[in-house]
């Protein structure tokens, strides 16, 4: 082969890794993403897109649920404004990857908070808090009388691959002697058809998901979900590990749209509400002006604007509204509040005192 | 590999073989640097995620439940032992598909020359539909559409896997049959151009001999069709293998379903790429050398 | 059949063209027959639920979606303009050349290596339009801007990797015939989780890569080692007494390569390269399984919507249409780049 051309190619073929490599961003600086993402104006925000009530798209083409409601909490109280979310769409294997090599900044895809995801050891993530307490539950047709796992001895279940919900089915039957038999699959919808086209006599999955495939059956009556749940899933927004001031951030934030709820602030009177505390009735209550960002310096020393409940909940409102706008009664998708009630109605989300 | 015609011809000098070698030397060293420093990311990236490359884990419990398959697996058994059952899953689709679909391509590629319009219009249809969309959508169709949605398609196959005394699942079914109908326009393709390799005058010399079409076709056309026929069919069994591994759109548990299982459960995604190229390294051999042994047979006796 | 003796010799040979045709033996009658039936069959049942039981709403109102991603809506004459140039330019491309102006056949290739950095230009930013990031990419854009961006780096590639090939560097050879078919044996799927998912680990610590230049890296490297293929095949049908020739003419080697060897070979290979482009189309919808909403990605994120639960069918037969009238587009783009080079190479 002729060499002049060669001399050409082993010039040219390092420049072409050059060009490559410029295609790349340049590194960031080891600046807190609180930081980068104040500079950058847009929150990057990992979601699934394909999980009714939790994240997927409109006719409009905008994302929607009750993940992104968060995504869109944590700009609005980072930015001041909650169309500032950049949405990246992941699946169950690439979320850990995205946030560790900092695709997005934070992931909000019903990712299931437990030790090894936690720890630095694992998967090395740092979760905030809970946005919805799940369980893993099995939903049948209330027409084959099954009331217990027992009843399904040898049946198949319809489950999503990879995912948690796979190891949790396989470790409560085994530890119990029943023989299953497993059909595993990437997407809920797919899910649900085979279920209901009787390929599978049951479907696992979190009960969210199972409550929201059952609403959208022709006839939700005809299924039920058993009693009795194969695991807990407490399902949270996570940021990467070591990023202490964005950690704090985003989970301060979450807390303040359940304290929100807790003191009935809504969207709707939120902006009442600030008056009033400001130079109103609520003028001598200082928790309330204090949570509110009129008093003292909470925000600040989150790195946060001091009103960023206010901008978060006058985004998006309080945690129960977003959860009812979701997955509420009206809803397609509804989904009782049980334990995702707040604690004063008997649930579990509980907000430490903003002091 | 001849050498290249060019270089060979000119009396080499020794400046210029000198350059050659510096040349080599430096691409060497260019390609040796970027995998090092490559290397050497990985290295950082994986320490920071405390995963430091190594197999201990293939010899843990894998704990995921598995389809019921043609070798046995309890939920206990190892990571390792989940590859190998992903494998032979593997295999099993690849083995029947390559039969079927062969089988479906020689009837659509003959239906093309047949003197009847409609089967010869059809086969034109099925080739070019079946080429036209992506072998994704083919999986879901037979899938979704035909195996979830009409229980008679599944019942058959419940009734065919007691018959055959085999696992076979309608996931399984889906696949091999997404995978037919999408290779076997491609073969129907090759067996076309192989026939027309076959000179004109054979199909009249058959004719006068008193060989109906079927005859002709199968006892004189094919076989000497098949020369031309093999090299092409060869790299459509390669592309079914590797199309294979759409099994994860229909939950099928093929070897790339398991590796995408551990990388998820372990985070361990380079051991699990590295098991995944091997097993699709093994897969390839196993029938380039199939071919290779069935082409030198056709030019001994063809 | 009973044939009217008063009928006009041209109905006879008509009714005889469709004997011979269809029943030309009872062999051939009993296939005709069966094949009627269940085409037959085949057809009512689908224009039964077309017309009847499907509800095309899930298509019909998400046009948009399909087309465009999710694309912002105050910018969505971009999109729909990209989209319409790349039209006009199939439309200029099809036509008789004898209807366009010399200058516009002339201009027809350059156009067709423009149109790419023209999408990126009017999608992404410049030109002082307000920048729309690439996750708001998706549809058929996205699926479209992906196989052109395969191909235009996968063709240089396999051009670059089919001659160093054949060169008369030991290692050179073995590099890329190593690669060549270690490429070739790998499931595009793995491939494609490799850039999607393995490639952050192979960067410095902090760096990232957009995920759409990930994947059409993955797929670019990945079409090279076919194409590289199909342009050595193209090589391999060049005489031996051109290179000959050329030599005696006093051409220096590069120049036998550019202007000898490689235009012949490309006009050989273009047919399978032609299928190669076909399969990059087909190829960029597995990237539905690693998040990317093209074109069968963004249709899996519709049907997780409550409103259209279950409607899988009218989405994969609209998708199924779609994708083959851009794959038979790309056929007849590239027979017709046949025809246009084989009257050029008789000139």
């Amino acid at each position: 082969m002729p060499a002049q051309f060669f001399k050409k190619l082993a010039v040219v073929s390092p420049l072409l890794l050059l060009g490559l490599a410029g295609c790349a961003t340049a590194p960031e600086e080891k600046v807190s993403l609180l930081e980068q993402v104040r500079s950058r104006g847009e929150l990057r925000c990992g979601i699934s897109g394909r999980l009714p009530g939790f994240s997927y798209l409109t006719t409009e083409g905008t994302y929607t649920g009750l993940d992104t409601d968060i995504c869109r909490a944590v700009a609005a109280a980072t930015l001041g404004n909650p169309d500032k979310v950049d949405y990246t769409q992941l699946t169950a294997a690439q979320r850990f990857t995205a946030l560790s090599s900092g695709e997005i900044d934070l992931l909000s895809r019903n990712t299931t908070q437990t030790l090894s995801r936690d720890s630095g050891g694992g998967n090395g993530l740092t979760f905030a808090p809970v946005v919805f307490y799940d369980g893993q539950g099995v939903l049948v047709r209330k027409d084959s009388g099954v009331t217990t796992l027992e009843g399904l001895e040898g049946e198949s279940f319809c489950v999503g691959g990879g995912t948690t919900t796979e190891r949790n089915l396989n470790d409560v039957m085994q530890a119990r002697g029943i023989p299953f038999e497993p059909v595993k699959f990437e997407t809920p919808q797919e899910r649900e058809q085979a279920y209901l086209d009787g390929r599978c006599a049951a479907i696992t999955a979190d009960r969210s998901s199972l409550n929201s495939s059952r609403s959208g059956f022709e006839a939700p009556d005809e299924h039920v979900i058993l009693d009795e749940g194969l695991s807990k899933e407490p399902l949270a927004p996570a940021t990467v590990d070591g990023d202490d001031q964005w950690a704090d951030a985003v989970r301060w934030i979450v807390y303040g749209l359940m304290s929100a709820e807790e003191q009935g602030i809504t969207q709707d009177n939120i902006d009442e509400r600030v008056a009033s505390a400001t130079s109103g009735a609520d003028q001598e209550n200082a928790a309330l002006r204090r949570f509110l960002g009129i008093e003292g310096d909470l925000g600040g020393k989150l790195g946060l604007p001091n009103d960023f409940v206010v901008q978060a909940v006058r985004a998006v409102g309080n945690y129960g509204e977003i959860y009812n706008r979701h997955l509420g009664p009206d809803t397609a998708t509804f989904i009782p509040r049980g334990l995702n009630a707040i604690y004063t109605e008997g649930g579990l989300h509980y907000a430490p005192p903003f002091n | 590999m001849s050498p290249e015609p060019l270089a060979s011809g000119r009396p080499p000098g020794q400046r210029r073989r000198l350059l050659l070698i510096l040349l080599q030397v430096a691409i060497g060293l260019l390609v040796l640097g970027v995998v090092a420093l490559l290397v050497s990311n990985l290295q950082v990236n994986l320490v920071r995620r405390g995963l430091e490359l190594s197999f201990d884990w293939l010899g843990r419990p894998a704990r995921f439940p598995l389809p019921r398959g043609l070798l046995s697996y309890r939920t206990d058994d190892s990571y390792a032992w989940a590859f190998v059952v992903g494998f032979v899953n593997s295999l099993q689709v690849v083995v029947m598909g390559l039969v079927l679909a062969t089988v479906l391509g020689v009837i659509g590629g003959a239906a093309s020359f047949s003197k009847n319009w409609l089967l010869r219009q059809l086969a034109n249809l099925y080739v070019a539909v079946a080429r036209n969309v992506p072998p994704l959508l083919h999986l879901l169709f037979w899938y979704v559409v035909v195996f979830l949605g009409m229980p008679a398609a599944r019942n058959g196959v419940e009734t065919l896997a007691g018959w055959l005394r085999l696992p076979i699942s309608v996931e399984f079914m889906a696949l091999l049959i997404g995978l037919t109908v999408y290779t076997g326009a491609y073969i129907s393709e090759v067996v076309r151009g192989g026939i027309n390799s076959v000179p004109r005058g054979q199909w009249e010399a058959a004719r006068s001999l008193g060989f109906g079409e079927g005859r002709t076709l199968r006892l004189i056309i094919l076989p000497q069709a098949l020369r031309a026929i093999l090299p092409g069919l060869n790299s459509q069994y390669i592309n079914l293998a590797k199309n294979s591994t759409l099994a994860i759109a229909v939950g099928y548990s093929d070897i790339f379903s398991i590796a995408n299982t551990t990388f998820t459960q372990t985070g361990r995604s380079i051991e699990a790429f590295a098991l995944l190229v091997a097993g699709f390294l093994a897969v390839d051999l196993l029938i380039s050398g199939a071919m290779n042994v069935l082409n030198r047979l056709v030019l001994r006796h063809g | 059949m009973a044939e009217s003796p008063r009928s006009s010799p041209r109905s006879r040979q008509l009714l005889l063209r469709i004997r011979r045709g269809l029943f030309a033996s009872p062999l051939d009658t009993l296939i005709t027959v069966v094949l009627a039936v269940v085409c037959g069959g085949g057809l009512w049942n689908l224009f039964h639920w077309a017309f009847l039981q499907a509800d095309w709403a899930v298509v019909l109102s998400n046009v948009r979606l399909y087309f465009n991603g999710n694309f912002p809506v105050s910018q969505i004459w971009r999109s729909w303009s990209w989209l319409g140039l790349l039209g006009a330019l199939c439309i200029l491309t099809l036509m008789p050349s004898r209807l366009l102006p010399p200058v516009v056949v002339r201009l027809l290739p350059l156009l067709w290596v423009l149109i790419l950095p023209i999408g990126l230009l009017l999608l992404a930013s410049g030109l002082g339009l307000e920048p729309v990031k690439s996750r708001f990419w998706g549809g058929l854009q996205l699926s479209l801007l992906l196989t052109l961006g395969t191909i235009l780096m996968s063709l240089p590639l396999g051009i670059l990797m089919a001659l160093a090939r054949r060169s008369s560097l030991p290692l050179l050879r073995w590099l890329t015939t190593g690669y060549i078919e270690l490429m070739r044996g790998m499931p595009l799927i793995a491939v494609l989780f490799f850039g999607q998912l393995m490639i952050p680990l192979f960067l410095p610590e902090g760096w990232t890569l957009n995920r759409v230049l990930r994947a059409v890296l993955s797929l670019g490297f990945f079409m090279a080692a076919y194409m590289a293929e199909d342009v050595r095949g193209g090589l391999q049908s060049i005489p031996k007494t051109q290179l000959e020739a050329a030599r005696s003419l006093g051409l220096s080697p590069l120049l036998t390569v550019a202007l000898v060897e490689l235009p012949q070979a490309l006009r050989t290979a273009l047919p399978a390269l032609a299928n190669q482009c076909v399969a990059s189309m087909q190829n960029t919808s597995l990237l539905a399984y690693l998040g990317l909403i093209e074109l069968l990605g963004i249709s899996r994120s519709i049907l997780a919507n409550p409103d259209y639960l279950g409607r899988h069918l009218e989405v994969y037969i609209w998708l199924a249409l779609l994708y083959w009238a851009v794959c038979i587009l790309m056929t007849s783009l590239a027979r017709r780049l046949e025809r246009t080079l084989k009257v050029n190479g008789h000139h």
